[in-house]
């Protein structure tokens, strides 16, 4: 019977806190508009969050970018067609990998920070502090960075692509002989702009909405202390993870129509 | 041993109370916090709000800045009842009011003028030379104003303390609420915290509510005190009144005694069958 109610009662708080998060967002999103007036602060977060996180999307789409060209030698040259290359490349990294790996990486750097410096301003009550000066927080410190990880994510996610199509061709073209126009008039030929990088685009800003939204709501739901922020903090970059990695298989058959 | 009830004066109406608690009832979870409170914060006066850890005095405060909503009765802060404000009314009537909360609180990503400056910029738009000379103003008034560059990490728990005390006071409150104004400081920090209370009160006519344990200190400062313990009024009346009290509640707390109404031990089973226990 216990086992019933520890179901239940888990359940119900899991429910409960998705009732809450919900209505979190609904919160943040009434303060967005406001943000148009005060863009600085956007500006001050889109600093914070994706100027910092750009290093490790460009040293790891780089890398990703030569494995991949690596790999995907291998295997074409064995159907003799290692001239496609470059179209391959750029499909897995404009699809998939771009806004996939690029929304891992987000949530490990900026959500894991976003997350925890909102829970430290929540412990050493600087939320709090703000609430009885008559500043909201959610729109003066949720809002703006809320919009700066929506804005960060796809750009991050083009500069990784960008990275790593270059990383491939050092590769590919570099190091393994693949013919530079093939390479890349395949590529310019097999790439659609609405079917391939619109619909990267539109995961990259689906995952910057959910990493960005778990990220901020872990923080200001953070019990206000030091384990309660690094469970918190921990929490952003599982559940991110793992709704990152979900979302994209129903996004892609969403996409590509086949389910 | 059961203490008598100590009934608090009830407000007249017109009376010249700034803050007003009438038959306040708040629990957290299954606790009660605090249990028919009833009590009233007169106007420009300072009045300490005494009691042991956890007896419900910073809740107290929140529920007269809003942060809290009672279970029952009604919180009166300028005749405007807190509770049934709506959110644009409660930030309105928080604009009147300061607070300065047990570590500061200050925003760790801004320096001490950008803090002070802060309610300012949020509320209001001063050409930024009028902001600067009320910024350097308050600071001043604290003391502080050669530190104006540093960031909050780099100020003692006292500097940090006035810092934020400066920031409570540049939108010119009608009162400021101190959260333990006197923790974790030094003598010298805490007569600096005590004296700055003492003639923000007496210069601007703020009405202060200092919630405090500090016996000595808020006693020193204080024009009335109320003793809370229990979720409830356990002694209150001027500072001298207090020290001369025959109530165990507040002979217990005023002597610092460690066994009295509020028992040294911890509510436990019988300490020889948890002995006992480990041989079975």
């Amino acid at each position: 019977m216990k086992i019933f109610q520890t179901l239940g009662a888990g359940t119900l708080a899991a429910i409960e806190r998705l009732g809450r998060m919900t209505l979190f967002l609904l919160e943040v999103l009434s303060h967005a508009g406001m943000m148009v007036k005060r863009f600085v602060l956007v500006v001050q977060q889109l600093y914070s969050v994706g100027v910092f996180t750009l290093p490790i999307v460009l040293v790891s789409g780089l890398f990703v970018g030569m494995v991949l060209g690596l790999q995907l030698y291998n295997t074409l040259v064995k159907f003799g067609a290692a001239e496609s290359l470059g179209l391959v490349l750029a499909l897995s990294l404009l699809r998939e990998l771009g806004p996939v790996v690029t929304a891992l990486l987000f949530a490990g750097r900026a959500g894991s920070a976003l997350t925890a410096e909102i829970g430290l301003m929540k412990a050493t009550e600087q939320l709090a502090g703000m609430e009885m000066m008559a500043v909201n927080p959610v729109m003066r410190v949720i809002a703006p960075r809320f919009l700066a990880g929506v804005i960060a994510m796809p750009l991050l996610a083009a500069l990784f692509s960008a990275i790593g199509i270059y990383g491939g061709q050092m590769v590919g073209v570099g190091l393994l002989g693949v013919d530079s126009g093939a390479f890349w008039s395949q590529m310019q030929n097999g790439v659609d702009f609405h079917e391939d990088i619109m619909n990267g685009v539109i995961k990259s800003i689906v995952f910057g909405v959910v990493v960005t939204w778990i990220a901020v709501f872990e923080g200001y739901d953070a019990v206000p202390n030091s384990e309660g922020v690094s469970r918190a903090t921990n929490h952003t970059v599982v559940y991110s993870s793992l709704a990152v990695l979900g979302l994209d298989f129903v996004m892609t058959s969403l996409m590509l129509g086949e389910i | 041993m059961e203490s008598e009830r100590v009934p608090a004066p009830a407000p007249s109406p017109g009376s010249d109370s700034l803050v007003e608690l009438r038959g306040v009832s708040f629990s957290y979870n299954t606790r009660t916090i605090l249990d028919n409170l009833t009590l009233s914060i007169p106007r420009g006066k300072v009045t300490a709000i005494m009691g042991g850890s956890g007896c419900g005095k910073t809740s107290l405060l929140n529920l007269i800045g809003g942060r809290l909503r009672p279970s029952q009765g009604e919180v009166l802060v300028d005749g405007q009842n807190v509770p049934s404000l709506n959110i644009r009314e409660l930030y309105q009537l928080r604009k009147r009011m300061g607070m300065l909360f047990q570590h500061g609180a200050l925003l760790t990503d801004l320096s001490v003028y950008e803090n002070v400056a802060f309610p300012i910029r949020e509320h209001a738009r001063l050409p930024e030379a009028v902001l600067r000379n009320l910024v350097l103003m308050k600071l001043q008034a604290v003391g502080l104003r050669g530190a104006r560059d540093l960031m909050p990490w780099e100020l003692s728990g006292g500097m940090a303390r006035r810092v934020a005390l400066a920031r409570a006071i540049v939108l010119e409150p009608m009162m400021i609420m101190y959260d333990e104004p006197f923790t974790g400081l030094d003598p010298i920090s805490m007569g600096v915290i005590a004296k700055l209370i003492r003639e923000l009160n007496q210069v601007l006519g703020i009405t202060s509510i200092v919630v405090s344990h500090d016996v000595a200190e808020a006693s020193m400062i204080s024009d009335y005190a109320y003793l809370l313990g229990d979720g409830r009024i356990l002694g209150q009346g001027t500072p001298t009144e207090l020290q001369q009290s025959t109530s165990p509640h507040v002979r217990q707390f005023m002597d610092g005694l460690p066994d009295g109404p509020v028992p040294y031990t911890y509510p436990a089973r019988n300490y020889l069958d948890d002995l006992l226990e480990s041989r079975t």
